[in-house]
């Protein structure tokens, strides 16, 4: 067990593309951190780095303590789960798992003690004497886990893990995974371009893009307090909503407007973020969570701080309903709202540029809204989120 | 609406399709028949020589005619490449002359083209892997060069081998002229260029992953090397082998230069040597060690055909 020490690492391939920039990262012992990002923001690379496999550019990496730049990946003492698990096809599964250990020359009887014991805790018994060929997704997937966990490093790296898993063994094999690693308390790194195990597994998460750090915190920091207007839309899901508003002096205090409504900014939120005030008269890009929006007819006795929309799209799941609704607005789109979109699969791109925006809201299942009715939506104005139009950063303090 | 007929068939459809299926001969014969008809010519075209052979040789006869009695003509003489008699006396002279020591000769190919065949598959798969693996400077001129030498016919160098190896013998006589181990050398460089290439081809298809797995748990170029790629490139090596040792057991120009005296030579030049003087041809001998030649590769073959199969199309499809 051992902390991690990323100290501005860089990563400049050959031809010029830098992969990653001046990365600072530290990972206490035993902590569980992800690396997230789209793809191609340097996750992978970053985790590279760490396992030995990629040269460190400048910087420094150490490993308990330890610079290690220039240490190879066996001398780490790290293990590494890849995303096509690697797995050595012409071994058995116990071969696979006792192979790291024979070439570092454990005596025979203790590598079968580890191999048994992980075999145990990953439920591979009856497989043992298996080729990889003859399990299933899963099963593969466990075995590149047994590999590691036998080895007892001081660090686990995985990169992407299971990424190659249809979508209901994912979550099943989420679950283990953090449960074995949190048992064996031992420091891993964890590469994923997906959120929702960025949010689930870590402890903290460090969000990338373009190989540039963006956040580095707790998964509810990062959901709850986002740095930019790309980790508000990367983290969660559905993403964030955005709008361009414009920030009006209204008396004392300031108001929104956007899309034909005008919400008030409480008190409570200019004296949290002062800085709010010298945005007065200009534009600001406003995020509202799906979950910070209620049908307004289900609330009647709140008034104010509403928006009227169109529905285009419900979907009940049971213990709330999605509403995708419209209003006239303007849509917020920068290279980050693009880049994000691009990475779900580029099909809100083109929405809401001549329809007004498309916002995303999850009611309580009570709400009777349905698909083309003119609505009101309630907004928790104590919760929303404030971007800087031109530098997309978040406005605080 | 009439859906239902695709939702539940009756039973015996299965059958009645079978039926219908069963196409009239002339179909049959412009779809599929006369794919037969090619691979039957085929075979007889490739079987002639090898029978004429085997029924000359066991024929105890000398010449060329005399597996065939000469009241046979025409198309009767087909008949002859069945052997009407079963002598094995060309054999027994072959194998107990002195004047053509047959024994030495097959010891002289298995020795070179088995060596050459290791030679070619261990060298060749070092640098198969490092053209694969690693990424250096000279790397893509290697290859190209690699690709440019091969293209040449190693024949084409037989001048320059012959004064090479003439000089050679005044130093170290045994990689000399006229001696096997030159010979063997000679042999691996020619081998090295296609093999390299067959096998990077296949090596690429083996993920990176891997390598990179392994090397996390502890192993080093070696140990990828032995305990990976050689194992995981089993086919590919199989048919290098199998491809270098055919080729050498058969070679003639290059070993009738390098290794002339008859009495220590290859087998294929030994052969050779039993008809090549105009007066005195052994076509009786030549046929009976043909067939004794034969049989080696014939064995290697049936050993090896599973893999071969699998490593030719793979190292066609991806090399």
């Amino acid at each position: 067990m051992a902390t991690v020490e990323l100290d501005k690492i860089n990563k400049l391939y050959d031809n010029g593309f830098h992969a990653v920039h001046d990365l600072s990262i530290n990972v206490d012992d035993g902590e569980f951190l992800v690396l997230v990002g789209p793809s191609g923001c340097g996750k992978s690379t970053a985790l590279r780095m760490v396992a030995g496999l990629e040269d460190i550019s400048t910087g420094e990496l150490r490993i308990g303590g330890k610079r290690v730049n220039d240490v190879d990946p066996q001398g780490r003492d790290i293990a590494m789960v890849f995303q096509s698990y690697a797995l050595y096809p012409h071994m058995s599964v116990a071969d696979n798992m006792a192979y790291g250990l024979k070439l570092r020359h454990m005596p025979k009887d203790k590598i079968n003690e580890r191999v048994t014991k992980a075999a145990d805790m990953l439920e591979l018994t009856a497989l043992l004497d298996r080729k990889p060929a003859q399990l299933s997704g899963g099963q593969r997937q466990r075995v590149a886990m047994g590999r590691s966990i036998v080895r007892e490093p001081q660090v686990f790296l995985m990169d992407e893990p299971l990424s190659n898993l249809d979508a209901k063994l994912r979550v099943q094999m989420r679950a283990e995974i953090s449960a074995v690693v949190r048992s064996l308390n031992t420091t891993t790194l964890y590469v994923t371009h997906d959120q929702t195990e960025a949010m689930t597994m870590g402890d903290r998460m460090a969000v990338l893009k373009a190989g540039i750090l963006q956040q580095l915190g707790s998964p509810g920091e990062c959901y709850d307090t986002p740095n930019n207007i790309f980790v508000a839309q990367f983290v969660g899901s559905p993403p964030m909503n955005l709008v361009t508003a414009k920030i009006n002096q209204a008396g004392e205090g300031l108001e929104l407007e956007f899309g034909g409504s005008k919400l008030a900014i409480p008190a409570s939120v200019l004296a949290d973020r002062p800085a709010l005030k010298s945005y007065a008269g200009r534009t600001v890009a406003l995020g509202v969570r799906s979950e910070d929006m209620e049908d307004a007819s289900l609330r009647r006795n709140e008034t104010g701080s509403t928006i009227k929309g169109t529905v285009n799209l419900t979907e009940a799941l049971g213990s709330e309903i999605i509403v995708h609704f419209t209003f006239p607005g303007q849509a917020v789109v920068t290279a980050d709202t693009k880049l994000v979109a691009e990475d779900a699969g580029g099909e809100e791109l083109h929405v809401g540029v001549d329809k007004g925006v498309r916002w995303v809201a999850s009611f309580a299942p009570r709400s009777r809204v349905r698909m083309g009715d003119d609505i009101e939506i309630l907004v928790d104005v104590e919760r929303v989120h404030y971007f800087d139009a031109e530098t997309s950063e978040a406005i605080r303090g | 609406m009439t859906v239902t007929t695709e939702a539940a068939p009756p039973r015996h459809s299965a059958d009645e399709k079978l039926k219908a299926e069963r196409m009239p001969f002339g179909r049959w014969m412009r779809l599929v028949g006369w794919r037969h008809v090619v691979a039957v010519i085929m075979v007889a075209w490739a079987l002639f020589p090898a029978l004429y052979i085997i029924s000359l040789s066991l024929s105890g006869g000398n010449t060329l005619t005399s597996a065939c009695p000469p009241d046979r003509s025409g198309l009767a003489a087909l008949s002859c490449l069945v052997p009407n008699k079963i002598d094995f006396s060309n054999y027994s002279t072959l194998l107990s002359s002195d004047q053509y020591p047959f024994v030495t000769w097959m010891k002289n190919s298995l020795i070179l083209a088995t060596g050459s065949a290791t030679g070619a598959l261990l060298m060749g798969a070092a640098a198969a892997y490092a053209f694969s693996r690693m990424r250096f400077t000279g790397r893509r001129m290697g290859m190209l060069s690699l690709m440019l030498v091969q293209m040449f016919p190693a024949v084409l160098a037989i001048t320059a081998v012959y004064l090479l190896l003439t000089r050679i013998l005044d130093v170290f006589p045994a990689f000399g002229l006229g001696h096997i181990w030159g010979t063997l050398l000679i042999y691996l460089g020619t081998a090295l260029g296609v093999n390299t290439f067959l096998m990077k081809g296949y090596f690429d298809t083996i993920p990176v992953d891997l390598d990179e797995s392994a090397r996390i748990d502890g192993a080093g170029h070696a140990r990828i090397f032995f305990d990976l790629i050689m194992r995981l490139a089993l086919p590919i090596l199989v048919v290098v082998f199998f491809v270098s040792f055919q080729s050498t057991f058969n070679e003639l120009p290059i070993a009738s230069v390098t290794l002339s005296d008859s009495q220590n030579t290859t087998t294929a030049v030994g052969l050779a040597s039993l008809v090549s003087n105009p007066l005195i041809q052994e076509w009786g001998l030549m046929a009976a060690g043909g067939v004794m030649m034969a049989v080696p590769l014939f064995t290697l073959f049936l050993f090896t055909q599973k893999s071969l199969v699998t490593g030719l199309t793979a190292g066609a499809v991806k090399g």
